[in-house]
């Protein structure tokens, strides 16, 4: 399936398209988007995440403080809970299993978001079904070759189905963001594997950190799995010529004896007229005490 | 993040943002001047509501927190050490750019800078008649070996650690000795009072170069605030066309915050370069030549207002 | 001591009375000193934008002016110093112009850096934070340095005129300035081995300030030496500086040597023969200073660097006019006119000295204007000003307030002691030193 396609599809099926219920007064409201996503983390937690933002000139702002519900069940009447909104619009429900999510005709899990709206913002909602994956990372070397392996598979009517033809973007954490270095697309066992890259750069001990990735996928949603191994490059950055240099803190050598070479130089030689000028000064005390003394005599 | 508006909140988490590197958190809830140690043994049960480095609003407790040392002395050493075990690198890809000044505009607005301050500048280059003109936006370049850092005579600008060079409006004396030094024309200089409004009592960063002195010398920071923060700086995510990568040299990897790609491989295939290598002053931005551009140059001077465009009045082949 | 009387009654007149004209020029050189500190308190109010410099243009009149003021000062390293140590007999009567010219330059040249700088009032950082990698602080270590050489040296000559006047009974003078000339002295008597340590001395400093001379003028060439700018980036620099100040160290010694002889009548000491001596001197180190300005612009234009070349451009379009007066006229008419032995009359000579330090000014300045305005990435701003340096009066106010303090001082020091060394002069053949 083209990156496109899956794309629409991801627009049409996924994603919350806000749904709104106008108001009864004609005032002015703000009418929301709302969407809601399914994460999977790497210690197979799930939650649901609602952001919900509106549009002000075409900036896209935040809706802080606001209460959503989360329900589940093919009627959406099975109440999740309600969850308040962050300072980024966000509202985070964690599936701990408190609750048994009932599964659809296909497997699937149905949720449903709801926002309440209130006197100047619309009600919206936006819902979703997702199918469990199961995602299984494998790191292995042969012959010094790096291997990734990678394994998926979802329970559909308690029967265990291995995960055909979806694509998962292997990358490694970097300080701004997340460096893809391989694709791996499940063959008929669910499966696939790719070679790691040998030249990546860890960290200082060549630690990195890599990841697996399912990003908005229309069935199965967003799943990750990260695994931290010596697989890296070690790092060391000396900053060169730290100590001294021109441009550090700590003039080169050379400078600081030239310098002392040429002051000690300049000022012993004023040091000497200095010196010269105060043995006339005494010289001539010397011999006003002497003519002095001649006068007495 | 996009579009929110920070401009508040900028100023208030050059405060908060040291957490991570261990001490150095202000209140935004009435306990202001206060940071956590992190893993002390006490706990009081009682709960304060702090707002953390990345922003977030965080409950420490009470037991947990001790005056910060979040005067400007504090923010000036810390600024000096920079990062820890990194080496930021730009890349600049002339073949995206379009003179859209995205990056003028947002590196203006987050470090309060005047209209006529440019730390990132957009010049209409030909480098002879039968050559291609094309648009280059330049930043400072941090160099490896600054001249302006060899320069000056009071240490106010200085090179850390993690290659970035950044000024201190505190102690510099204006003797524009570092202007004349650097060889890209990246410094400029504060001729009259900035007249910035900032709350009283804001305590001076290098890291923004707010706020600025007027007789002092101002320049691109690389948003040094922000790196701290694991975020990109302003003009990486204002430009449109993702004409500006970012990243850390070490970890090989840079990104536009559209894609990440890795510094070798793109240095390798669009044969990366640095501006007048042969200076040696070996800058920390690199361009990727303008081959198979995006836009014909002209569009550069489509958009812009009459101002700007006077200022290409002159450009040429040279 | 006693001296030669008719040597103290012409030499000592201008100690004694003082004219109504000597008071309305110093009131006219006070005005324009005032209108100055008028100009510098704007400039400290309203910042640098009050002045032609912009972000290119970052360096204008002051640094101009900052390096030729230091040049000026080399007229006593190389008339009280070279010729010191050469025994030159004819050096004499100049010897205290010169080391005059030399300390009160030395005090004026560092002002015009304090103009330029942005924040006045941390100075003092220079002090408290050095870094000795940058040549502004090699600067300020070696302007000291040659300032208190240059007072040591300058002292060391005046310790005996002040004896002389000390023990001259006959001069009517307030009683402050015999108290002075009582401290000053020292108490020297002429006692053989007080002749022997101030001989002594002098002649070690005169060896010392020619050095210290030589470094501090090498320091400010290197201060444009050492940057990448092109036009600026230049290994002949420190000597091309060194001569061009020894030549307008020169220039300006032939002036007051006119002014002076003038004023204080001293036509008899003061004679033809030391206006065509050190024209003379005057045209040698022009030769040299045509030789290295040559070398310098030919090495660039031949090679032709493009930097180089955009800018050799620019200085024969542009700055065409100010380029021909400083590096064509201001080199070759001094020495046309000096060289032909018909023109050496004392005026033209004074005439030749007047072009060579103006055109030396011009010199510095399109050494240092044309290349901040050619960096290598062009410049590109809607702001005519950004692009093109103009001088603002403020500057222009500097300037002048420059010149008249240096002119004041002068005024002020030959009230103080005689222009002309007595203790040099007397007990010499005079035939030898007059000829």
């Amino acid at each position: 399936m083209s990156e496109y396609l899956r794309k629409i599809l991801y627009l049409i099926s996924f994603t919350a398209v806000g749904v709104t219920i106008s108001s009864a007064q004609d005032r002015p409201s703000i009418s929301p988007y709302f969407q809601l996503q399914y994460f999977k983390n790497t210690k197979d937690q799930a939650y649901l995440q609602t952001t919900l933002t509106y549009s002000l000139n075409r900036i896209e702002l935040p809706l802080p403080g606001m209460v959503i519900s989360f329900y589940t069940g093919e009627k959406r009447d099975l109440p999740l809970g309600t969850v308040m909104t962050d300072e980024d619009g966000i509202a985070k429900l964690p599936l701990d299993g408190k609750v048994r999510l009932p599964f659809g005709a296909d497997g699937q899990w149905t949720f449903n978001s709801v926002f309440d709206g209130n006197d100047t913002i619309d009600q919206v909602a936006a819902d979703i079904s997702v199918v469990n994956m199961d995602l299984e990372i494998t790191l292995s070397k042969v012959d010094s070759i790096k291997k990734i392996e990678l394994k998926a598979s979802s329970q559909i009517n308690g029967k265990k189905v291995p995960v055909i033809g979806e694509v998962v973007i292997i990358y490694v954490t970097r300080m701004f963001s997340l460096l893809p270095v391989g694709e791996i697309t499940f063959d008929d066992n669910g499966t696939g594997t790719i070679d790691f890259p040998s030249d990546l750069p860890g960290d200082e001990n060549g630690n990195i950190t890599i990841l697996a990735k399912i990003e908005e996928n229309p069935t199965y949603g967003n799943i990750e799995k990260r695994v931290t191994e010596r697989w890296g490059l070690p790092t060391s950055y000396t900053v060169p010529e730290t100590h001294r240099a021109l441009w550090t803190k700590t003039p080169p050598m050379w400078m600081i004896i030239t310098l002392s070479i040429l002051l000690s130089g300049v000022w012993g030689h004023y040091i000497f007229a200095i010196i010269s000028l105060i043995l006339i000064r005494t010289d001539a005390k010397r011999k006003k005490v002497n003519d002095e003394y001649k006068i007495k005599v | 993040m996009k579009g929110r508006n920070n401009s508040d909140k900028s100023s208030r988490r050059k405060f908060l943002r040291k957490l991570g590197t261990g001490i150095g958190v202000v209140s935004l809830t009435g306990v202001p001047g206060a940071s956590v140690i992190a893993g002390s043994k006490t706990e009081s049960g009682e709960k304060i509501k702090l707002l953390s480095p990345e922003g977030r609003l965080v409950e420490v407790d009470r037991e947990n927190i001790r005056p910060a040392r979040e005067t400007t002395d504090y923010i000036k050493e810390e600024a000096r050490k920079g990062l820890h075990g990194r080496k930021f690198v730009m890349v600049i890809d002339l073949a995206k750019c379009r003179n859209a000044r995205k990056c003028v505009e947002a590196c203006q607005e987050g470090h309060m800078l005047p209209k006529d301050h440019e730390w990132i500048k957009l010049y209409l280059l030909q480098d002879d008649r039968n050559t291609a003109p094309y648009w280059l936006p330049r930043p400072c370049f941090h160099c490896d070996k600054p001249m302006c850092v060899s320069v000056c005579p009071v240490g106010a600008t200085y090179k850390r650690d993690d290659g970035i060079v950044l000024v201190d409006n505190q102690r510099c004396i204006g003797c524009k000795f570092c202007m004349t030094g650097c060889p890209y024309s990246a410094r400029v200089f504060n001729w009259k009072d900035p007249e910035v409004n900032l709350p009283p009592g804001q305590a001076y960063d290098p890291e923004t170069n707010i706020p600025p002195v007027e007789g002092t010398v101002g320049k691109c920071v690389f948003c040094a605030d922000k790196l701290r923060r694991r975020e990109l700086p302003r003009c990486v995510t204002a430009c449109p066309m993702g004409v500006i990568y970012f990243g850390d040299l070490l970890e090989d990897s840079i990104t536009n915050g559209e894609e990440t790609v890795r510094f070798s491989k793109i240095m390798d295939e669009r044969a990366g370069y640095r501006y007048r290598e042969e200076l040696g002053t070996l800058p920390s931005v690199y361009y990727l030549p303008p081959f198979q551009r995006l836009f014909p140059f002209e569009r550069g001077l489509e958009d812009v207002d009459e101002e700007t465009r006077l200022r290409y009045r002159d450009a040429g082949p040279r | 001591m006693q001296a030669d009387r008719k040597l103290l009654y012409d030499l000592t007149p201008e100690l004694t009375r003082t004219s109504t004209r000597w008071y309305i020029t110093f009131f006219i050189f006070f005005a324009f000193f005032a209108f100055g500190i008028y100009a510098l308190i704007l400039q400290i109010d309203k910042g640098h934008i009050v002045t032609g410099m912009r972000d290119n243009v970052v360096w204008g009149f002051y640094i101009v002016n900052f390096i030729f003021f230091m040049g000026l000062s080399y007229s006593g390293a190389l008339i009280s110093g070279v010729l010191h140590l050469f025994h030159t007999a004819w050096r004499k009567p100049v010897i205290r112009l010169a080391e005059l010219i030399t300390v009160i330059s030395l005090v004026i040249g560092p002002f015009f850096i304090f103009f330029c700088i942005g924040r006045l009032d941390r100075l003092y950082f220079l002090f408290i934070y050095p870094r000795i990698q940058s040549p502004i602080t090699w600067d300020v270590i070696a302007i000291s340095t040659d300032l208190v050489g240059c007072f040591i040296y300058l002292y060391l000559s005046f310790v005996e005129d002040f004896a002389i006047l000390r023990d001259f009974d006959e001069l009517n003078v307030a009683p402050w300035k015999k108290k002075l000339y009582r401290i000053l002295s020292l108490g020297y008597s002429g006692t053989p081995r007080q002749r022997k340590l101030l001989s002594n001395a002098r002649t070690i400093m005169s060896a010392m300030i020619i050095a210290i001379a030589i470094i501090v003028y090498s320091v400010l060439a290197w201060i444009f030496g050492v940057t990448l700018q092109p036009g600026w980036h230049s290994t002949i620099f420190g000597p091309y500086f060194v001569i061009a100040a020894v030549f307008s160290g020169t220039g300006l010694l032939i002036i007051l040597m006119w002014i002076f002889r003038k004023i204080y009548h001293l036509e008899e000491y003061i004679t033809k023969r030391h206006f065509v001596n050190v024209g003379v001197l005057l045209t040698i180190i022009a030769a040299f200073y045509g030789y290295f300005t040559f070398s310098d612009y030919l090495t660039k234009w031949y090679g032709s660097i493009k930097m180089d070349s955009i800018l050799i451009d620019k200085l024969f379009n542009q700055y065409y006019s100010l380029f021909i007066f400083a590096n064509y006229i201001g080199i070759l008419l001094p020495g046309i006119i000096i060289a032909i032995p018909k023109f050496r009359t004392i005026p033209n000579i004074t005439i030749a000295a007047i072009i060579a330090l103006l055109a030396l000014w011009v010199n510095r300045y399109i050494i240092v204007i044309p290349t901040l305005e050619t960096p290598f990435l062009p410049v590109q701003d809607p702001r005519p000003d950004w692009i093109k340096y103009t001088p603002t009066w403020v500057e222009w106010a500097l300037t002048m307030a420059g010149v008249s303090i240096f002119a004041m001082l002068f005024m002020l020091v030959s009230k103080i002691a005689p222009v002309i060394s007595i203790s040099e002069m007397q007990g010499k053949d005079q035939s030898e030193i007059m000829k």
